[in-house]
């Protein structure tokens, strides 16, 4: 794995191509759960490791399973399956293992089964050559495990990052002077608006 | 583009798509099974019971969580049943039972807000900022020259789980088929102006100024005065003045409205 390759992952996965504000995935939990920073902060935190885990699992599934097989075509159902059943167990582990994790992300791992970013992360890295599009690689061929499990990770925290702006701006929204009809849900979304004018700026350089 | 009906059924292909999600399948659901085995917490079946019988708004009237939170310290003892208000009378005693302990119907009660100054009660100075009674609070004890006025600022009405208050006129008030007596306004409101009394109860003093007649009468046109009428004029001895205020016990109260049309100032109020 080449560090610049590395660091442009980051970037990509972060910034340019965020889940949320650039592909558009993942918009209900971002409307959803960011009333307020913690709860927010939670939710990220959650679906950025459902993120890195689907991507570890899913991954060679495809990649060992389905290609030698000829049943690319079954990827979805076989994706939603298996992140559904990682989240289920996730769940009866942490709860076991760990109260205090369980009690500060539990509730929203259910959510996340059916999280369009999740099935997006996925998909997009089983892609060989829009991955090497999107994070820099000279040939297709040279996309691996590695990589996508890296930008999983940080499709995950880019997750975290609009999330966290989002409801830090709704707290700070909910205090001002606003007309009655733009106040809560509308005004949330102006808001959304412009986070996503922000980072469409990351698209332009 | 292929014909894709036309194509003829490639049996093992077909073969292995049944193959591999009956494998899949079977093979996660063991995982499933064996995780929740080995990963199995013991849920205590009073909390559960307990949890079934709440009301399961979540308002956190009560002070816990959520009704999950409540269930967990009523099954634990930590918790009194009466600190709910959402959950009716027969429900209660069927937890009650669960748990083993003698149950006494409290009165189902909803809140009022004493005060009916707002517009009525003159201002120190014009309040513009952030909204809610705690940031105007700030600003030398709100705008309000009465010590004991609703501010206006609708904290109450953002605290309410059940939509049940409104603030009209600068005053808040409270919608008595809307509420269910949780009690989060009760705590939230600065001034300790909203107050829990019985769904049976015809009146309610709308002022909570302890201030001498003079003083309220400078500040609001519609405070009270402590004149007493309504003390001297009521038939069952229901009310009496405590520190420049009428305050009405309810288990004499039947609801004549002497009071109602007595008070000069109209801060007694009928439900």
């Amino acid at each position: 794995m080449d560090f610049l390759v590395i660091l442009s992952t980051m970037i990509s996965a972060l910034f340019i191509n965020n889940f949320v504000v650039s592909q558009f995935l993942g918009i209900c939990p971002f409307l959803g759960v960011s009333k307020d920073t913690k709860s927010a902060f939670g939710m990220g935190v959650a679906v950025t490791f459902v993120m890195t885990l689907t991507c570890l699992i899913t991954y060679p599934i495809y990649t060992y399973i389905l290609v030698p097989l000829g049943l690319e075509f079954l990827e979805i159902i076989v994706f939603i399956f298996i992140i559904a059943a990682i989240v289920q167990m996730i769940e009866m582990a942490l709860k076991k293992f760990s109260p205090t994790l369980y009690n500060a992300m539990g509730i929203y791992l259910p959510l996340i089964t059916t999280n369009c970013a999740v099935l997006g992360v996925a998909e997009l890295v089983i892609d060989h050559e829009q991955m090497a599009g999107l994070i820099g690689l000279a040939n297709a061929s040279q996309m691996n495990m590695g990589y996508a499990v890296l930008y999983g990770l940080f499709a995950g925290l880019g997750f975290t990052l609009a999330i966290v702006i989002m409801s830090g701006l709704r707290e700070k929204v909910a205090r001002l002077p606003i007309n009655k009809h733009l106040k809560g849900f509308p005004i949330a979304m102006i808001a959304a608006c412009f986070i996503a004018m922000a980072f469409f700026v990351f698209a332009l350089i | 583009m292929e014909n894709l009906f036309l194509q003829p059924v490639d049996l093992t292909k077909l073969l292995y798509v049944l193959l591999l999600v009956a494998v899949i399948t079977v093979v996660f659901a063991l995982l499933i099974v064996l995780v929740s085995k080995v990963c199995a917490v013991k849920v205590d079946e009073k909390e559960e019971a307990v949890k079934e019988n709440l009301a399961g708004a979540n308002c956190g009237g009560c002070g816990y969580a959520g009704c999950a939170d409540f269930a967990k310290a009523l099954a634990e003892g930590k918790a009194e049943l009466s600190a709910c208000g959402p959950t009716p009378n027969e429900n209660k005693a069927k937890i009650a039972e669960i748990l083993g302990v003698e149950f006494v119907a409290g009165e189902e009660k909803f809140a009022v807000v004493a005060c009916s100054g707002g517009i009525n009660a003159k201002n120190k100075y014009d309040y513009v900022g952030n909204e809610g009674c705690s940031a105007q609070i700030a600003f030398i004890g709100g705008q309000k020259f009465c010590e004991d006025g609703c501010l206006g600022g609708g904290s109450c009405m953002t605290a309410c789980p059940y939509n049940a208050i409104h603030v009209k006129d600068g005053v808040a008030y409270t919608d008595r088929s809307m509420c269910e007596a949780c009690g989060v306004c009760v705590k939230k409101c600065p001034k300790g102006l909203v107050h829990l009394i019985p769904k049976s109860a015809h009146v309610y003093i709308a002022c909570s100024s302890h201030c001498k007649g003079k003083t309220v009468m400078d500040m609001c046109k519609k405070g009270c005065i402590g004149c007493g009428l309504c003390a001297k004029n009521c038939p069952h001895g229901a009310i009496t003045m405590v520190d420049n205020v009428a305050v009405i016990d309810y288990s004499k109260c039947n609801g004549c409205l002497t009071c109602v049309a007595k008070c000069p100032r109209k801060c007694i109020k009928e439900i």
